[in-house]
């Protein structure tokens, strides 16, 4: 097998069999957390829950980013604090408003969207991939960390880290033939969305559960049994 | 009687020694020998292969060794790669390696048909066994679909293997004949087979395009007919004078492509300043071809200079890679609305399973207490 016929094969049956692997894991992660049922809101709430829902929102995108130092979690662990959100930053802005990227999407979707310069986007490539190191290292380091962190952890960092740097590589065509590159980041992203809804990076759904039920907690003002 | 050199045929032919020269010239340039010195399967001297003028190089070759004929056989094609060749508007090159040197016999080209023509292809074979140069152009129907291609009631998988048997080299021109090409795009009705997939013990050349590039057959040709061994191979057997680089590496939009600066339609601002193609399916990146330093139609223009994204002709499988005017980037289909549909489903029913589970133990959990 030659690297085309790996790169034909990495960018289509396998990427099919990931996207489904990724889409019924998601399925079934959400659905094991839905199908478990709520407990009816039986107390009259005080305040407003929506209201509750859209600050919770704002201050968690549109206003903590901006004023870090007035949080606990940023004064106790500013490392951690700026490298997730300038990893998360990167992250967002490649996969969604580089242009190669774009045209997956859109190949997906069936639409596509306005894109930043190349220069643009590989700034913040180089911002993911510098925090994602920073991160690495400082659980190598960290005591705490070291504690919490098992093999799960370790391969959520590899498994987000591979796509990234094969990405840069293929980007700049360094070090190997464009072909190669190519197929090594397919791989990566193939291996990824297999792992996503078995690991904590499926926290990227979760997370608008538990901040929208956040701010319904924050939101109604009234009794909790 | 010995065998005439190509200089003495040449000079028969009425080339002056000063024209002799100058085509020797252009016969090293064409051939990338300055880049790419001959292997030293050559059997030259080696201080002919070192030597510090590549033309005297090719002169001194010329005149050293016999003529040697070619054989053309065509198959599952579109006769596309003579096209090319014979309306190449290099017409002292083509002109002097195709008519002048060796062409013995060519379907398409020939003024004779029928039996005539098989029998003078029989002659030829017999004649210079062992010494021609055999041309394949056009993919081979295999298996049970072998009797979808006959030339004079014989199948192309015979007929090939016939010539190959007496063939010193052979050359595989365009993609059908290097890698199947069109014939063998989904769902590949003939079961289609590149000439090097046939032939395993002959150095097997592939000119892969579709077409080939005219000036790279010629050079390729030229180096075999001269030196009488292939130029470096790569991988896929393509000459690495023109097949070492990709399209992308030599292209003349490449500095927007660094710079973030593509069209977005084929009649936007970006395609009338000349941005790059990639979001218009271009496959220059993963294509490795001489087009966009050799160029077409002596060295006017080439496909992603007009305005045209690459199509990546010369990679095996081109026609089943992507659409054509999909990003390179994009996956190569998207799983169909019912599949993901039943993933999804899948993964439903096996979340509810769970939940519903959960539910009971923590209920019978809640009993016992």
């Amino acid at each position: 097998m030659n690297w085309d016929a790996f790169l034909a094969f990495v960018r289509g049956p396998l990427f099919q069999v990931a996207l489904l692997i990724f889409i019924a894991g998601m399925a079934y992660r959400l659905f094991r957390v839905v199908f478990l049922g709520w407990r009816r809101d039986r107390v009259p709430a005080s305040g407003s829950k929506a209201g509750g829902v859209a600050k919770s929102y704002a201050k968690g995108i549109l206003i903590w980013p901006f004023i870090p130092w007035v949080r606990n979690t940023f004064r106790r662990n500013p490392v951690i604090y700026l490298g997730g959100g300038l990893f998360h930053l990167g992250l967002f802005t490649v996969i969604f408003l580089g242009t190669a990227h774009m045209l997956v999407w859109k190949s997906l979707l069936g639409f596509g969207w306005p894109t930043l310069p190349l220069p643009i986007v590989d700034l913040m490539a180089v911002v993911g991939i510098t925090a994602m190191l920073v991160l690495l290292v400082f659980r190598l380091t960290n005591p705490v960390m070291k504690l919490i962190t098992g093999p799960a952890e370790w391969l959520n960092w590899l498994f987000v880290f591979l796509p990234m740097i094969t990405g840069y590589v293929l980007t700049h065509h360094l070090f190997f033939r464009y072909e190669v590159t190519f197929s090594l980041h397919m791989l990566a992203i193939d291996v990824m969305l297999i792992w996503i809804p078995f690991s904590r990076i499926s926290h990227f759904m979760f997370y608008f559960f538990s901040r929208t039920i956040h701010g319904i907690e924050f939101g109604k003002r009234a009794v909790s049994p | 009687m010995a065998e005439k050199t190509m200089y003495e045929h040449l000079r028969d032919e009425g080339l002056s020694r000063r024209d002799f020269l100058k085509a020797c010239g252009l016969l090293a340039a064409a051939m990338g020998l300055s880049s790419a010195p001959p292997v030293a399967a050559s059997g030259l001297p080696a201080h002919l292969s070192r030597g510090p003028s590549p033309a005297r190089m090719v002169a001194r070759a010329m005149q050293a060794r016999p003529r040697v004929p070619v054989i053309w056989l065509e198959f599952q094609d579109c006769a596309g790669c003579t096209e090319a060749l014979t309306r190449s508007h290099s017409p002292t090159l083509v002109d002097l390696v195709l008519t002048k040197i060796t062409i013995e016999y060519h379907e398409t080209l020939a003024a004779a048909a029928g039996y005539q023509l098989e029998e003078n292809k029989q002659k030829a074979m017999a004649q210079y066994h062992g010494q021609y140069v055999l041309v394949v152009e056009g993919s081979i129907p295999t298996g049970a679909y072998e009797a979808f291609c006959t030339v004079g009631g014989r199948t192309a998988l015979e007929q090939l293997k016939e010539a190959a048997a007496g063939a010193a080299a052979v050359i595989a021109t365009g993609n059908c004949a290097a890698f199947g090409g069109l014939p063998k795009a989904s769902p590949d009705p003939t079961s289609a087979k590149g000439v090097w997939e046939i032939i395993t013990d002959k150095p097997v050349v592939n000119i892969s395009g579709c077409p080939a590039i005219p000036e790279v057959f010629t050079g390729t040709l030229a180096n075999v007919l001269i030196f009488g061994a292939p130029p470096e191979l790569d991988s896929l057997n393509r000459p690495k004078p023109f097949y070492a680089q990709t399209v992308h590496d030599r292209c003349l939009r490449r500095a927007f492509y660094e710079a973030g600066k593509y069209a977005n339609s084929f009649d936007d601002e970006g395609a009338r300043k000349g941005y790059c193609l990639y979001k218009l399916g271009c496959k220059g990146p993963t294509t490795y071809n001489a087009c966009a330093s050799l160029k077409w139609d002596g060295g006017l223009s080439f496909p992603i200079q007009s305005g045209h994204p690459c199509l990546g002709c010369s990679q095996p499988g081109f026609w089943d890679g992507g659409g054509f005017y999909q990003g390179q980037s994009a996956p190569l289909d998207r799983p169909e609305v019912v599949m993901a549909a039943a993933a999804g489903a899948v993964g439903l029913a096996a979340g509810a399973g769970v939940a519903v589970a959960n539910r009971s133990q923590k209920k019978s959990a809640g009993t016992e207490e």
